[in-house]
């Protein structure tokens, strides 16, 4: 009922919203329009490989904002360390290609190493060593930084995801070192090698590394949706999300589900963050800040504690990036500007996010 | 129940163990080493003998070895002495195994000649040698294995006797008594008194703000400087999170708009409008309160998270924009602006002891308006939208303008701080104004404590100040800084000086740890 009268009531935010709005959609569509059939600035060729791009870092996104759209979905807080649970999940991965890479091969000469006569072996156990990793490190974040506050007001936790944001930040950087590393990836995967997909005329390469990392990104989701419908454990993770009362009383125990969850969302920004690395190659300490502030992002574009959602808003969000400064005809440097103000248009046009259920005022 | 004894040593001892081998590989141990070396006056010979840089590195090892004992002690109060000390030794024999075992393999791998430092820089052939005592690494081990136990015992036999006599309870109670008792002595006192007490505290403290810059150097200026500028922006924020309760993760866009408008209007480059100090810092004012309605028109409808993260990115946006190509012409790009004009007064520059005095004038000023505002209509009612906003609009209170208040007011305090952080630094670059820097203001608000003025006070002190003082530990102090971070949530989440208020607030809990927002709809 008291909605229904907010709803009713004309503000200066509602009026300012229906203007700002049709606005955007009016020039968006004019833009759209002139560089499709008016200057050709842009061939075919070159929206594709923009599509692929947007598409491989819109998975990696995905994955992240899972972990956000998770931990939000049960305890009602940002988990700012998030993007630095993934930061060590890429060490783990480098450093068992390192180690991979300087092994010898058994049975064979010695001029191949293990990655390259194992690839595949390899590539699993770099998978398994970063989503390890960053589970482990989800689950001792819950336990020290979080599991305390559980009864503080919502700022509380927040500040302290910060301070373990920090932490996790400087401690990498005090163990590894601050320079630059590059990830040694097997021939197979190699880094600037792909199949060339005909265009127009034209060939647009999706790269290998590309390719898997959006295979493999799908593949999780699609583990993960099945886990969160399909098994006990997911649910009892939405029972937990609803209502944890209710759920202690039906017989869940509360604090395993939710460290459970934090596993989970650990194990995604694990891979997410191999594949960061097998992608990109080049990574540091700090490789875990922008993609966390982008994935949190995309989740609340998605609608956030809504899984669907935080898989189509990192997908989007990757596009964006991809697309937006060619389609708006800005400078490429400004990808992150339009991928923020697409974030406030959305939420200004659609203020629970694009799948997210009205929460109550008391979820927001 | 024998089991569940045992079980509390061996999770203290790997816990320590762990930490301790962390200490180890981001070279903490040898920092930690030098500092006791300091301590105990022996540092400045260390330079000829291997000796005493071991001693003391040993002296750490066991200090780490104490505080697990005392640990381990402290978490069963009910244990006998036999079951006590027990515990203690198998923490310290547990946590002693972990960190030799490590020792003992990375040792050997240096021995034979594996440099670990391309993976682990603090681990180099120097540091190898010195955690392994300039001896083999069998010996090393062995010897990390009988300090930390030995130490452990001390520590847990140290523990236990106190807590046998529960002197520190004792203790903690009579103090706790002694103050109350003052406290009251001073309230039973007539008003008169309180206020004569009042009115010389304040003299002391003005003295002491007029005198201190004068006295205490550039580089003290310099850091008191910067902490004034962050209790302005604290107060700004503060008006925002903690009186209207609106989580704004974006403040710095403001500051930075504040900072640029002003070394835009009075630096030669880019522009030459070389415009009067004191009206530059009022358009710097003025251009920040706008950019805040601005930006609170559309988005203030938003609430919680969902305002945090559009904030956030307007940060960014801002910061991006500044540093982009598409306003190079404007704002001169990654460069920044430098030779931004210092304030003046009757033609006389301000020296750094006047700026500081000039600040500390202004953060007293700006307390003032905002312990008014607080106190009056409009502070109440954002205190009501804080608590419920749905009860709050149906009191009455134009909800829409009170946060768009809110935020402009901020907005205004971020843009003054803004143009002082320019003038002051002589520069202005994109870089100054990332996401750390509302992150920071935001911890200050809240590490003072949410809503209170005393709080924002001795918040940016501690934040903005210990970091200056922890620069021995140059490396090490965002490290501190994030654990300190979390420590303070879990052991003082009210803050370090809380408002009333919101400490009554902070203390309704329910039984099953659920949000107490969090009501069925």
């Amino acid at each position: 009922m008291i909605n229904k009268i907010k709803e009713l009531k004309i503000t200066w935010g509602s009026a300012i919203r229906v203007i700002v709005g049709s606005v955007v959609a009016v020039y968006l569509i004019w833009r759209v329009v002139i560089i499709t059939f008016g200057s050709g600035e842009f061939g075919p060729d070159t929206w594709v490989r923009f599509l692929i791009t947007g598409l491989v870092i819109g998975g990696i996104y995905a994955l992240i904002a899972i972990g956000y759209t998770l931990v939000y979905g049960i305890l009602f807080m940002i988990n700012f360390a998030h993007g630095e649970v993934m930061m060590l999940g890429t060490f783990a991965g480098y450093f068992v290609l390192e180690a991979l890479s300087a092994m010898p091969a058994p049975g064979t000469d010695a001029n191949i190493n293990f990655l390259n006569a194992q690839p595949v072996l390899s590539i699993l156990l770099t998978f398994l060593a970063g989503a390890g990793v960053s589970a482990l490190a989800g689950y001792l974040l819950e336990k020290i930084a979080y599991r305390p506050l559980r009864k503080a007001p919502r700022l509380i936790p927040l500040i302290s995801a910060i301070g373990a944001s920090i932490f996790l930040q400087n401690a990498a950087q005090l163990l590894f070192g601050p320079q630059r590393r590059q990830y040694i990836n097997p021939d197979l995967l190699w880094r600037g090698q792909g199949w060339m997909i005909p265009v127009s005329g034209k060939s647009v390469m999706l790269t290998y590394t590309g390719g898997f990392s959006f295979v493999l990104s799908i593949l999780l989701m699609i583990g993960l949706f099945i886990l969160v419908r399909k098994t006990k454990l997911g649910k009892s993770m939405r029972a937990v999300a609803e209502n944890k009362q209710a759920a202690a009383l039906m017989g869940i125990d509360v604090d395993s589900v939710i460290s459970k969850t934090f596993i989970i969302s650990g194990i995604l920004a694990g891979s997410a963050g191999v594949m960061w690395g097998i992608h990109n190659g080049l990574f540091n300490h700090y490789v875990g800040f922008l993609p966390g502030i982008k994935a949190f992002t995309a989740a609340v574009m998605g609608g956030i504690g809504n899984i669907p959602g935080a898989m189509i808003g990192g997908m989007l969000l990757g596009l964006m990036e991809s697309l937006g400064p060619a389609l708006l005809g800005l400078d490429f440097q400004l990808k992150d500007v339009i991928a923020f103000a697409i974030l406030i248009f959305v939420l200004i046009i659609r203020p629970s996010g694009i799948l997210g259920e009205a929460l109550t005022e008391e979820k927001v | 129940m024998k089991q569940n004894k045992i079980k509390q040593g061996v999770i203290t001892g790997l816990t320590f163990g762990l930490i301790f081998i962390f200490l180890i590989l981001t070279g903490f141990t040898q920092v930690g080493s030098d500092m006791i070396g300091n301590l105990l006056g022996n540092f400045e010979k260390a330079g000829a003998e291997n000796a005493l840089p071991v001693i003391n590195l040993i002296l750490f090892t066991g200090l780490i070895g104490l505080l697990m004992g005392l640990s381990t002690s402290k978490a069963n109060l009910s244990n006998t002495w036999l079951a006590s000390l027990l515990n203690s030794i198998l923490a310290g024999l547990i946590a002693g195994l972990l960190v030799g075992a490590v020792i003992l393999v990375t040792g050997s791998f240096h021995s034979q000649g594996v440099d670990f430092r391309n993976y682990l820089p603090k681990l180099g052939s120097e540091q190898m040698n010195y955690l392994l005592h300039y001896t083999t690494p069998l010996a090393a081990g062995t010897t990390y294995l009988i300090t930390s136990t030995v130490a452990s015992l001390i520590g847990g036999a140290i523990g236990k006797a106190f807590r046998q006599q529960s002197w520190t309870a004792h203790s903690m109670t009579w103090t706790k008594n002694t103050v109350k008792n003052i406290g009251k002595k001073l309230k039973l006192g007539q008003s008169p008194q309180r206020k004569i007490i009042t009115i010389l505290g304040l003299i002391v403290a003005g003295g002491l703000l007029y005198l201190l810059p004068l006295v205490w150097g550039s580089y003290w200026n310099y850091t008191m400087g910067t902490v004034a500028i962050y209790i302005l922006l604290g107060i700004g924020l503060n008006i925002i999170v903690g009186f209207s309760g609106q989580l704004v993760l974006g403040y710095v866009a403001f500051f930075a708009t504040g900072a640029y408008t002003f070394a835009l209007l009075t630096a030669p480059q880019p522009h030459a409008i070389l415009m009067n100090v004191w009206l530059a810092v009022g358009i710097s004012v003025i251009v920040s309160t706008l950019t805040g309605l601005l930006l609170g028109l559309p988005i203030l409808n938003l609430r919680g998270d969902y305002l945090a993260i559009v904030t956030l990115g307007f940060g960014e946006i801002v910061r991006i924009l500044i540093r982009s190509d598409l306003l190079t012409f404007l704002t001169n790009g990654p460069k920044g602006v430098t030779n931004v004009v210092q304030p003046s007064w009757l033609g006389k520059v301000f020296s750094d002891v006047n700026y500081t005095h000039f600040l500390f004038l202004l953060v007293l000023i700006a307390l003032f308006i905002a312990k008014r505002l607080k106190d009056s209509r409009t502070g109440r009612s954002w205190i009501a939208i804080r608590e419920d906003q749905t009860v709050a609009q149906a009191t009455g209170i134009n909800t829409f303008k009170s946060k768009l208040l809110a935020l402009a007011l901020g907005a205004a305090l971020a843009g003054l701080a803004g143009a002082l952080f320019a003038s002051r630094n002589q520069f202005t670059g994109p870089e100054d104004f990332t996401l750390m820097v509302s992150v920071n203001v935001l911890c200050i608000v809240i590490v003072g404590g949410m809503g209170s003025l005393p709080g924002i006070v001795v918040g940016a002190m501690v934040l903005k100040g210990l970091p200056e003082i922890l620069r021995e530990l140059d490396d090490y102090r965002l490290l501190v800084f994030g654990a300190l971070l979390i420590a303070m949530m879990i052991i003082r989440p009210q803050g370090l000086w809380p408002a009333k208020k919101v400490s009554l607030e902070l203390q309704r809990k329910d039984s099953l740890g659920d949000n107490i927002q969090e009501v069925e709809p």
